[in-house]
């Protein structure tokens, strides 16, 4: 029997790792969930749009590919801005012209997208690329504190740190604002929303406008060692598990998107830490995924909305 | 000048035509009743008008100004508002985010529209926080037209405003819309139910895309074969 628990840091260790990495899965289900809430589309190309931010970000923070190299603060604002401009390509392209299409359609149309931009990400950088993290490119200390020896990291708390902000906006948002109504509003009956003088064609810009802006900060974020970026990997390693966090949160409720993720993220990690409750448990191969996925058709057979969701 | 006028209209869906030169006209601050079987162009012709149909050919004319061709929230703008046919209130907002999108242009006036809607319709002030989904048929129908109506319109268009609703309720509508002309907004209404004859100034017959009748409430009422032919 294996026994890989580390009695010095106890339970804290999967805690901390899980409620970061949990991040990591709710700043890419929250592009989901505004989606998914917005036009009722399952965007399988949200990681690329995370993983275009990465890219851009790092091929300018770096002067690569013959780039001029920019201050970090402006290679992050430029891979933001290249996801939110590949977001709105994507609607005006291929989204829109399907609009009025089962929605199926249109997933496969956002796989179509993911595909196309895992090959263009190919073409322009095939290795790895790891943006520098925010303590190095402030040169402080890249621990912020420890909890029970468990170091607790600057690059991971600004994910956490976003991804409340990012859930907390986008909730008053769409409760507060006009705008967030009228997306609702299209959302729920585009044909109402069109006789009521909102115009639909804007309201769905917008909408995945904001679906590229979570993605492109999720980008610049999760790409920081010890994580990269290299074709694919955004698609390839978290948007699967993002989705489950989506669902598991409730896929309408954007606080469900934080909650989701972060109750994910701690699955996965107590399930893959050798805890002494369950002995051996860490020696199984993919315990943290059988865990979430377990955790997943659990929710669904009982609550099928999600712990949040207002609908199924 | 008409404040609505609508010439040699053509449309349909896909390639498959179902106005074939449609022409009427409609004066302002009268009722006017378009009625018609099922399939005979009404709710394609105003939602033409709306701006919800792509329009073909023929032009479509309001307070002088060319609106085919333009898009919905344009004619929204302009002074033309519709209340769909089957309500489409929007169901998981509530009755008081309902009422507010019908605003959407015309945020200046919602207030006053607001209790304007009120004043015809009480049970909507009582129902506000109530999500629309959950209002009875009848409910709905109000919400519908006071959406419309919060947009402050100088014409509206209202599709089936009786369909689905007991004799009484749907006499009810009648009279509500009978107040809302009397204020002063023009009403084109899209009916089946004879029962709104008496409010109709100006009654219009269509029949496959055209048009048949064109005369007063009271001429269509006492023509009895028009009647029994287009009416039942």
């Amino acid at each position: 029997m294996t026994l890989a628990f580390d009695p010095t840091t106890g339970l804290v260790s999967p805690l901390v790792h899980g409620l970061f990495q949990g991040s990591a899965y709710g700043l890419l289900g929250l592009g989901l969930v505004l989606l998914y809430k917005s036009n009722r589309i399952f965007n399988f190309a949200q990681g690329e749009f995370a993983g275009v931010a990465a890219l851009v970000a790092y091929l300018f923070d770096t002067g690569s590919k013959g780039l001029p190299k920019v201050p970090y603060a402006v290679a992050i604002l430029l891979g933001v801005a290249a996801a939110v401009l590949v977001a709105l390509l994507t609607e005006r392209l291929v989204v829109r012209p399907m609009f009025h299409r089962p929605r199926v359609v249109l997933l496969v149309g956002t796989v179509g997208v993911a595909l196309f931009l895992i090959a263009v990400e190919g073409l322009v950088y095939q290795d790895i690329a790891a943006l520098r993290p925010i303590d190095q490119a402030l040169s402080i200390d890249p621990i912020f504190t420890r909890l029970d020896r468990v170091p607790v990291l600057w690059s991971d708390l600004a994910k956490l740190i976003m991804l409340l902000a990012l859930a907390a906006a986008a909730f008053l948002f769409f409760r507060l604002s006009r705008m967030g109504t009228a997306i609702l509003a299209v959302s729920q009956d585009a044909t109402a929303a069109r006789a009521v003088g909102i115009s639909v064609e804007r309201t769905s810009m917008l909408a995945w406008g904001l679906a590229g802006l979570t993605g492109g900060i999720a980008g610049v974020l999760l790409a920081v060692p010890p994580f990269s970026t290299t074709p694919g990997i955004f698609t390839g390693t978290i948007l699967t598990t993002a989705f489950a966090a989506a669902v598991v949160g409730g896929i309408t409720s954007l606080p469900g998107a934080f909650v989701g993720g972060v109750l994910v993220g701690l699955v996965q990690e107590f399930a893959s830490a050798d805890l002494p409750l369950v002995p051996g448990l860490g020696s199984i191969r993919g315990g943290g995924e059988l865990a979430v996925a377990i955790v997943l058709l659990g929710i669904l057979l009982v609550r099928p909305k999600g712990l949040l969701g207002s609908e199924t | 000048m008409s404040l609505l006028e609508v010439e040699g209209l053509r449309t349909g869906y896909g390639l498959l035509p179902v106005l074939q030169g449609l022409s009427f006209s409609v004066e302002e601050g009268t009722t006017a009743v378009l009625f018609g079987l099922n399939g005979a162009g009404k709710t394609t012709t105003v939602n033409a008008i709306a701006g919800l149909q792509p329009v073909w050919g023929g032009s479509i004319t309001f307070d002088g100004q060319k609106i085919s061709g333009q898009p919905a929230t344009k004619i929204v703008e302009r002074g033309v508002a519709i209340s769909l046919e089957g309500r489409h209130v929007f169901p998981k907002l509530s009755v008081r985010k309902n009422l507010d999108l019908g605003a959407w242009t015309a945020r200046k006036t919602a207030k006053q529209q607001l209790d304007l809607v009120f004043s015809y319709f009480p049970r909507l002030e009582e129902r506000l926080d109530q999500m629309a989904g959950t209002l009875s048929g009848g409910e709905q129908q109000m919400l519908a037209i006071g959406r419309a109506l919060m947009s402050k319109p100088r014409l509206l268009l209202i599709d089936e405003g009786s369909l689905g609703l007991s004799p009484k309720l749907a006499q009810t509508v009648f009279e509500v819309v009978s107040r809302i002309n009397d204020d002063g907004t023009t009403v084109l209404l899209v009916e089946q139910n004879i029962g709104v004859l008496p409010y109709a100034d100006q009654a219009l017959v269509m029949e496959k895309g055209t048009l048949t009748f064109n005369g007063s409430g009271k001429e269509l009422g006492e023509s009895g074969d028009l009647r029994k032919t287009y009416l039942g």
